[in-house]
């Protein structure tokens, strides 16, 4: 029994990140459909989490010189402000512009080389302990 | 005179309450040797269709002549199948830049004999009949999009059966693939811009640790398998070691034999 309740616990928590990772993911794509009708492509494929405020996560991506990026990141809490910012592998922002409504965040990039870049997701404040946070990328 | 001011001061008030935490500057530079590591998230792996797109800008690329005229035969093996599948996938990215409309309704249609190989179908049944309804109007952009949302569902069904070294192996099969065609192109009109497309060390590293920590030990002794850890070795030292490094044509020439080698092996399997 003690197994069993152990088990659904676990179940429960599981779930409940991925909740509000769903969530997040769903305001990181209503971030990305501007950009679609500027005919960038949405990648399926995304990044998520939960960070604490103050905390940083950092995320790798393979970039193309002469495409275009758009990286969009959404929130499931409300009152929560976060940030994307992209810098090339020696630590350099290559931001060219950002923008931000709500609990949604952008940044678009035209990198000027081939090669890994890092997408650096922050949590500057939360209502709530751990925030939930989705990133997804376009590119045209 | 006191309008102008209370103006002023509200105007002031206003612009520190808008100047929140968000709208401070993000530094110029970071040190990421400053990151702990598991503050820094694995690499997506692109589509082949980012890199595609880049040719295209490039160049006028024949994409119809990169077309393969068979796509291989699946074997019992499930490395293999889900090698295979990748590569498939990869093929429809090709074909939608050829924009063939049959070979696109082919390849979808095989995208799900072979995911019924490995008990996936479900998840990218919708996902076929999308592919092939949006390649009868030729909306390539949709189905450019279906072709990414199959590999992402195809993953995620692997993933929920516990097969997580499965689901590598069909974005390894889907870069060996993407990176032939990649090669094959820019050998025929070679520029130092188009081959530093080839500079993936993020992606080769990203393989190469995955294929290495395969938990599933048939999979981790596969033939195939070892085969491209082969070949991701190979491939390491060619793709330039810095940003903007010149990567030169004879290492294209060689990354192009090495990876349509392996496809070859790879599509032969079954045969």
């Amino acid at each position: 029994m003690k197994k069993t309740l152990s088990f659904l616990f676990c179940l429960l928590i599981v779930a409940s990140a991925w909740a509000y990772v769903d969530d997040a993911l769903s305001f990181a794509y209503e971030a990305a459909s501007p950009y679609v009708k500027k005919g960038f492509s949405v990648r399926e494929d995304a990044w998520g989490g939960d960070l604490g405020v103050k905390d940083q996560q950092a995320v790798q991506a393979q970039l193309f010189k002469g495409n275009e990026y758009w990286f969009c990141l959404g929130t499931d809490v409300k009152g929560a402000v976060l940030s994307v910012n992209i810098y090339d592998s020696k630590g350099n922002l290559i931001n060219v512009e950002t923008t931000r409504a709500g609990r949604l965040s952008s940044v678009r990039v035209e990198p000027s080389r081939t090669g890994t870049y890092y997408a650096i997701v922050t949590v500057h404040k939360s209502p709530v302990e751990r925030t939930g946070w989705a990133l997804v990328y376009a590119y045209k | 005179m006191p309008n102008i001011l209370n103006a002023v001061l509200a105007a002031g008030l206003l612009a520190i309450a808008i100047t929140p935490l968000h709208a401070q500057k993000p530094p110029e530079t970071v040190d990421f040797s400053s990151f702990p590591a598991q503050s820094i998230d694995d690499v997506v792996v692109p589509v082949p269709s980012e890199v595609f797109i880049v040719l295209d800008k490039l160049g006028n690329p024949n994409w119809r002549s990169e077309l393969r005229d068979s796509l291989g035969r699946q074997s019992g093996n499930r490395a293999q199948v889900a090698l295979l599948l990748g590569t498939v996938i990869a093929e429809g990215f090709v074909a939608v830049e050829a924009e063939d409309s049959e070979k696109v309704k082919d390849i979808g249609r095989r995208v799900l004999t072979l995911s019924k190989a490995i008990n996936v179908e479900k998840a990218v049944l919708e996902r076929s009949k999308s592919i092939t309804d949006k390649a009868e109007v030729k909306e390539w952009i949709a189905v450019r999009k279906e072709f990414d949302g199959a590999l992402q569902d195809v993953k995620a069904a692997m993933q929920e059966l516990g097969d997580d070294d499965l689901a590598q192996l069909v974005s390894v099969g889907g870069w060996i693939r993407g990176t032939e065609v990649l090669t094959s192109i820019i050998r025929k009109n070679y520029t130092t811009d188009s081959a530093e497309l080839l500079h993936q060390p993020a992606l080769v590293n990203f393989f190469t640790n995955k294929l290495d920590n395969l938990s599933n030990k048939r999979l981790a002794e596969d033939d195939l398998v070892d085969r491209i850890r082969k070949l991701l070795a190979a491939i390491a030292p060619l793709i330039g070691e810095g940003e903007g490094d010149a990567i030169p044509s004879e290492n294209v020439t060689r990354i192009h034999k090495m990876t349509r080698d392996t496809v070859a092996a790879i599509a032969a399997k079954g045969a």
